[in-house]
């Protein structure tokens, strides 16, 4: 593994708690830390030796925190009042193992200190405190993947409707995704947050689930009314009002039900939302940490090598509702002939199960082709494959997006395809 | 062709022939004495065991035993559809350069064009296929727009619709104003009691559905829901 040089790492977030502790700057903190006294001498219960008598000093009533250490000695000499804080002290988090671990599966930039990686670890709902959890970051962060996927969708397939647009940005940047890849991080989450705990486990409270501001929308008046009648919102105040996928700004007080039960159950709708929620925002934090420490290049790559380099098969997203009418539309507004179903073959007409393969043919040329077990739905599954075909179009692999303007050496750009819109209304 | 009766072939003709009057009797005692039921193992492995189809053994490159010479792959069947991110010569946009990287090909051959190549040595051959080739499965030809309908053939459709919604049914109008149904019935609506009266009607052909009968539209409809959900 590649050595940290500690000495090069900036300080710009180390000063997160001005005052709390002498260590300020990094070769600080590891002076501090090194010369931190152990409160107690670690007492071994299963020695034969005599223990040794707690002599309490002077200045131990100041830090005593109500933990009985000749009980529950500490694994690792933990600064005063540890346990009493929300989070882990920045301090720690050049001791943690894990912390440096992630740091460099991670292949993070050595710019990054590892308080701030830390800082990425604690949400909104485990630390309050602004200045401690992730919030900022992580909306720096979401801010930052949000426009990288969309900015890439809309160039890479122009043509998408904004329904299937949405669920391709929610697929990229959602919240489950985000949340895998940071378990595929090997992200791990602390059982409860606390400050003893170590600064490389994720740290999220399920009990109160914090209020911090991580995505931009508007709270309908509406929501209760849309939720409980279904009452419909069309494409246009989806892009209006809600959130960066299309999605109802939610309440806390909706999942009350679900709230009250998290207890009984050993785990729930609403306590897996809040942990995929914790992890994601940890994901997001952490591409905002590179923002912020690194610069915007690095943290394009490490958008592009972490979330648009999965894998989503966007012709899954698709339902129709006529696709044949909504094929001829096209064929229409396009000005290209009508569109004909001919039979390209056949097997087992008289049989239980028979299979019929269907094309949809626009004069000479073949848009679509299905096979299926009657006429109808062969023909159906055709128009739909020709409609998937005609929102799918890509310029190629390698279209540029606008961001690639930003570098020093970049070609003149050249328009990206912007289609004329979609279909029908949806 | 080897005749062989499946079970319950057998046992069909067999209450055929006991419920039959006398006189269709013998026809049973025609059936060729070879007619076997797969009672055992052995008559099974043996029904089952069917020949290579002939496309694999006529191929050139294969050897006596009809076995393939060399390390190609063959598909039969062949693969399944065109991927949907492959898209159709006619959807891509005007300035996009894969256009005219095959517009040589796409001047002289249809998208649909399948080629043989029969001998590998020589050129492809023009066996082509066109699209007119296939039969088409859309139904009766529908009317297009055309726009030639004017206020008072409008105004005409509705007095006809109200007049006698059971006679002037949509199906008669756009037949006879030369006009698809749909814009026939954003032209006019029946008058309440013969909607009523219609759905009246359907509501006592269903009364009569049994069970069975019910559930069976039942999931023939969810299927055609998956169907454009894409789930099918």
């Amino acid at each position: 593994m590649k050595r940290l040089r500690l000495d090069r790492w900036t300080g710009q977030l180390l000063l997160a708690r001005p005052g709390a502790s002498p260590a300020s700057t990094p070769r600080a903190a590891l002076r501090a830390a090194a010369a931190v006294p152990s409160r107690c001498a670690a007492v071994r219960s299963q020695s034969t030796g005599a223990a040794v008598p707690q002599i309490p000093r002077e200045d131990v009533d100041d830090y005593y925190d109500g933990t009985d250490h000749t009980r529950f000695p500490p694994l690792e000499p933990l600064p005063p009042r540890a346990t009493s804080l929300p989070s882990p002290p920045p301090e720690r988090a050049l001791q943690s193992a894990k912390l440096a671990a992630l740091h460099a599966r991670l292949s993070l930039p050595e710019r990054l200190p590892l308080q701030t990686l830390a800082r990425a670890l604690v949400d909104a709902s485990a630390d309050e405190n602004p200045q401690f959890n992730n919030t900022t970051l992580a909306f720096v962060g979401q801010s930052l993947i949000n426009y990288h996927v969309a900015e890439w969708v809309m160039c890479r397939y122009p043509r998408l409707p904004m329904d299937i647009m949405y669920a391709t940005m929610k697929g990229y940047a959602g919240a489950s995704s985000l949340h895998h890849v940071a378990r595929a991080w090997g992200v791990e989450h602390a059982a409860a947050p606390g400050g003893e705990v170590d600064p490389g486990l994720l740290q999220f409270s399920l009990h109160k689930p914090g209020d911090a501001i991580v995505g931009l929308g508007y709270r309908r008046a509406e929501a209760d009314g849309m939720k409980k009648y279904k009452w419909r919102h069309g494409m246009s105040s989806r892009v209006v009002f809600d959130d960066d996928f299309g999605e109802v700004v939610d309440t806390e007080d909706a999942k009350d039900e679900l709230r009250l039960r998290r207890d009984t159950e050993y785990g729930n709708e609403y306590t897996r939302a809040l942990a995929e929620k914790a992890f994601a925002t940890c994901a997001r934090a952490v591409t905002g940490a590179i923002y912020a420490h690194a610069g915007r290049d690095a943290a394009k790559a490490f958008v592009q090598a972490h979330v648009l380099s999965r894998t989503l098969d966007l012709s899954k997203l698709f339902a129709f509702a006529k696709p044949t009418r909504e094929l001829s539309m096209l064929c229409a507004r396009e000005d290209f002939e009508p569109p004909v179903a001919r039979l390209l073959s056949e097997t087992g007409r008289m049989s239980r199960t028979p299979v019929f393969v269907v094309g949809i043919f626009s004069g000479k040329d073949k848009l679509g082709e299905a096979a299926g077990p009657s006429l109808e739905v062969a023909r159906n599954k055709a128009a739909m494959n020709a409609l998937k075909s005609w929102y799918l179009y890509s310029p190629g692999e390698g279209v540029r997006v606008p961001s690639d303007m930003l570098a020093d050496d970049a070609r003149p750009w050249e328009p990206a395809y912007i289609d004329i819109g979609e279909v029908v209304g949806r | 062709m080897e005749a062989i009766a499946t079970r319950p072939a057998v046992a069909c003709c067999r209450r055929a022939a006991s419920s039959a009057p006398a006189s269709t009797r013998p026809i049973l005692n025609t059936l060729p004495s070879g007619a076997r039921q797969k009672s055992t193992a052995a008559r099974t492995r043996r029904a089952l065991n069917i020949p290579p189809h002939p496309s694999f053994l006529t191929q050139t490159g294969n050897n006596a035993e009809g076995r393939p010479t060399t390390d190609q792959i063959i598909y039969n069947p062949p693969s399944s559809a065109a991927s949907v991110f492959h898209t159709p010569f006619k959807f891509l946009p005007k300035n996009d350069p894969r256009r005219r990287a095959n517009l040589a090909s796409e001047l002289f051959a249809s998208s649909a064009t399948i080629h043989f190549n029969t001998n590998p040595s020589s050129t492809p051959s023009s066996s082509s296929t066109t699209a007119e080739e296939f039969p088409s499965i859309e139904g009766a030809p529908r009317y297009r727009a055309r726009h030639h309908l004017a206020p008072a053939d409008i105004e005409e459709m509705r007095r006809l619709r109200e007049a006698d919604p059971a006679q002037n049914t949509v199906q008669a109008l756009s037949a006879r104003f030369q006009c698809s149904k749909l814009f026939v019935m954003m032209c006019c609506q029946a008058p309440r009691e013969h909607r009523d009266k219609v759905k009246a009607d359907l509501a006592q052909t269903q009364e009569r559905w049994g069970p069975r009968r019910r559930a069976a539209r039942e999931e023939r409809r969810a299927r055609m829901g998956m169907v454009f959900g894409g789930e099918l």
